[in-house]
């Protein structure tokens, strides 16, 4: 591992408390600005004394800060936080830098549940959510079968599985849109798109246990990671049970995401963004990189999201149409500047 | 006696000529030229009998005109009145099948501006197929429609009848609620994400009517969406969710909203459903919707 820069060597125990503690802080106050804005005024000061629990608040501005923008910008961050897990953990599994968590095939396997949800008249309380989910799970049940045809998992046919399938599901989503009636074509644009407008506390809740234990599984990986990209077969010599962590990598990432995709719907470019902005600041070490990229995409959702409440308003924009439009020249900006560190390693 | 033959000849060839113009008089008057609402001209040589309407509207207006046996083609969702079914179908409106409208060998498609795709109305005036294209917004331009079609039909006074009925209806409704207090009416036409209407729409002049205020009015869009936040801040008095279906999804929509208990609405329990049918469609029917609206808007009102 060819590692330049001495900053980059050195990940201690310290060095990775101290950057998880910079970029909470950061997250903290993007949510402070985040819950300041929106089309109904309210001012810094009233927000810091309604948090405090202090100070006197109207009915109707306590309703929009406890229960319209404060459960979305909650939700927004666990969902950024997964999406930008995913992209960390599947660009070191697959050892490919465009991986990211819809890489093999949840994004349309969600979306056809969550299509037939809609056009079956379903609520997006439960019903909606609960199809994307179960058909996110079957498909990448169904990828890691037809990859794992000769007993292990290899990455070239898990990507290419991963984009047939996802081919194969795009023009059934298509045939839906096509045949649609007009008046469920906006709820399904809105759910392809990505949405956060209707975000509640149960989702948050329900998301966040799950989300917890798969990260800190996932974390206990991260030195195995390291020694993955580096190749699979050198990392087997070196006694890492190569199949084992991808199962459970594959299998644990899978599952967030399928789940937090259930209600935010369709959120691209962040699981890709983040981890390769992390990697270009931090360098490869997984053991700061799995943190730093997670916590940096629930940074860099709230935020988008926030520009999408904000940017028409008092109407809204999918934040998904936000992510790729601020993200992608960003990236690119980083990209001819520093160059992509994926090929030192 | 030459000359005499001569005189005679040009005597009869001037009658003959004479005879054709006569004979070819009555024809010319009978073509007669329309203009639609987009300001083309419309050729008609005769009072059309095989009519394709290429929107479900256009189709409850010639069922309302009673020229249900000249119909020989309808869209899909065409589904008011029951009958309408069993017509022949041309496709959706955005997507007409233009093979299936030449087959059923129309001597008149009547077509809407903003549903209908251009193309499609071009391609068929190229076929040599009559399109006459609507564009009613709002509600006094639909019954101005409706009449219309009745005229290029050749039935204008029936037709003037019909809409006659409808007018008194409006105009009841106008009486009623004139003078009285204009509550903030927030209407629903998608619920996620949440949409609604700005002033452009016929739903905001149904509104207006109904003796209410639109809260989404002074949007951009057409049918802008819109925060659930702004709405809670706007303090809407009436809402109103457009449902496609009964029950279900949309009663849930409608329980959804009593978490907001901010909203005046809310609290005076004024949250409702209306059936999308009857504001949606630039139709007769479009007169009931505004009837359901106005009960909705003005329950004070001892309504018959």
């Amino acid at each position: 591992m060819g590692l330049r820069g001495a900053r980059d060597q050195i990940v201690t125990p310290l060095r990775v408390l101290s950057i998880g503690i910079i970029l909470s802080i950061v997250l903290a106050a993007v949510a402070f600005i985040s819950l300041s804005m929106g089309p109904a005024k309210v001012s810094m000061g009233t927000i810091l004394g309604w948090c405090a629990g202090m100070g006197s608040v109207d009915q109707t501005t306590s309703m929009i800060l406890a229960n319209i923008r404060l459960p979305r910008i909650l939700l927004a961050g666990l969902v950024g936080f997964t999406l930008s897990l995913g992209g960390v953990v599947f660009q070191a599994l697959l050892r490919n830098p465009l991986a990211e968590p819809f890489i093999l095939g949840i994004s349309s396997g969600a979306a056809i549940g969550a299509i037939a949800g809609i056009v079956l008249g379903l609520g997006f309380s439960v019903g909606v959510p609960l199809l994307s989910f179960i058909s996110a799970l079957a498909t990448i049940l169904l990828v890691l079968g037809i990859s794992s045809r000769h007993g292990g998992l290899e990455s070239s046919t898990l990507l290419l599985t991963g984009v047939i399938v996802n081919a194969f599901f795009t023009a059934v989503i298509m045939f839906f849109i096509a045949t649609a009636s007009d008046s469920r074509l906006h709820s399904m644009l809105f759910w392809l798109y990505g949405d956060l407008s209707q975000s509640k506390y149960i989702q948050f809740s329900l998301c966040l246990p799950l989300v917890l234990i798969v990260s800190g599984v996932i974390y206990l990986f991260s030195r195995h990671l390291n020694l993955i990209v580096g190749g699979e077969e050198p990392a087997l010599q070196m006694g890492v049970e190569v199949e084992l962590v991808k199962w459970v990598a594959f299998i644990g990432i899978s599952l967030i995401t399928g789940v937090v995709v259930a209600f935010s719907g369709i959120i691209g470019f962040v699981g890709l963004i983040v981890p390769h902005l992390m990697r270009m600041m931090l360098g490869p070490d997984h053991r700061l990189l799995i943190p730093a990229s997670a916590l940096g995409g629930a940074v860099f959702l709230v935020a988008a999201d926030t520009v999408a409440r904000m940017i028409i308003s008092p109407s809204e924009l999918p934040v998904g149409v936000i992510t790729a439009f601020l993200g992608a020249p960003f990236f690119i900006y980083l990209l001819k500047r520093k160059g992509s560190q994926w090929n030192q390693d | 006696m030459k000359e005499a033959r001569f005189r005679c000849h040009v005597a009869r060839s001037l009658l003959l000529l004479l005879l054709i113009a006569l004979l070819c008089c009555p024809l010319q008057v009978r073509a007669s030229t329309f203009r639609d609402s987009l300001g083309r001209k419309v050729v008609l040589s005769a009072a059309p009998e095989r009519i394709v309407s290429l929107a479900p509207s256009i189709t409850e207006m010639i069922y309302f005109l009673g020229l249900d046996d000249r119909l020989v083609g309808v869209t899909r969702f065409s589904y008011f009145p029951e009958q309408a079914k069993e017509k022949a179908r041309v496709g959706t409106y955005t997507d007409i099948n233009l093979e299936k409208v030449v087959t059923l060998d129309p001597d008149l498609v009547i077509a809407t501006a903003d549903g209908n795709r251009k193309e499609d109305v071009e391609m068929l005036e190229e076929a040599g197929i009559p399109v006459y294209v609507v564009n009613p917004r709002r509600v006094g331009q639909i019954l101005e429609t409706i009449e219309a079609v009745g005229d290029i039909c050749g039935i204008a006074h029936r037709a003037r009848e019909r809409v006659g009925s409808l007018r008194e209806r409006v105009a009841r409704v106008e009486e009623a609620v004139q003078g009285r207090s204009k509550p903030l009416v927030f209407l629903v036409i998608n619920v996620k994400p949440l949409m609604s209407v700005n002033h452009s729409t016929t739903h905001h002049d149904i509104i207006e009517l109904a003796g209410g205020r639109n809260l989404a009015q002074d949007q951009l869009v057409t049918y802008p969406r819109l925060s659930l936040e702004e709405v809670i801040r706007r303090r809407p008095e009436v809402i109103i969710i457009s449902s496609m279906e009964k029950g279900g999804e949309h009663e849930r929509a409608r329980r959804e909203w009593f978490r907001w208990t901010t909203i005046p609405a809310v609290q005076k329990e004024r949250v409702h459903v209306i059936s999308s049918d009857l504001i949606d469609r630039a139709a007769p029917r479009i007169v009931e919707g505004l009837e359901e609206m106005a009960k909705l808007i003005h329950p004070e009102i001892p309504w018959d």
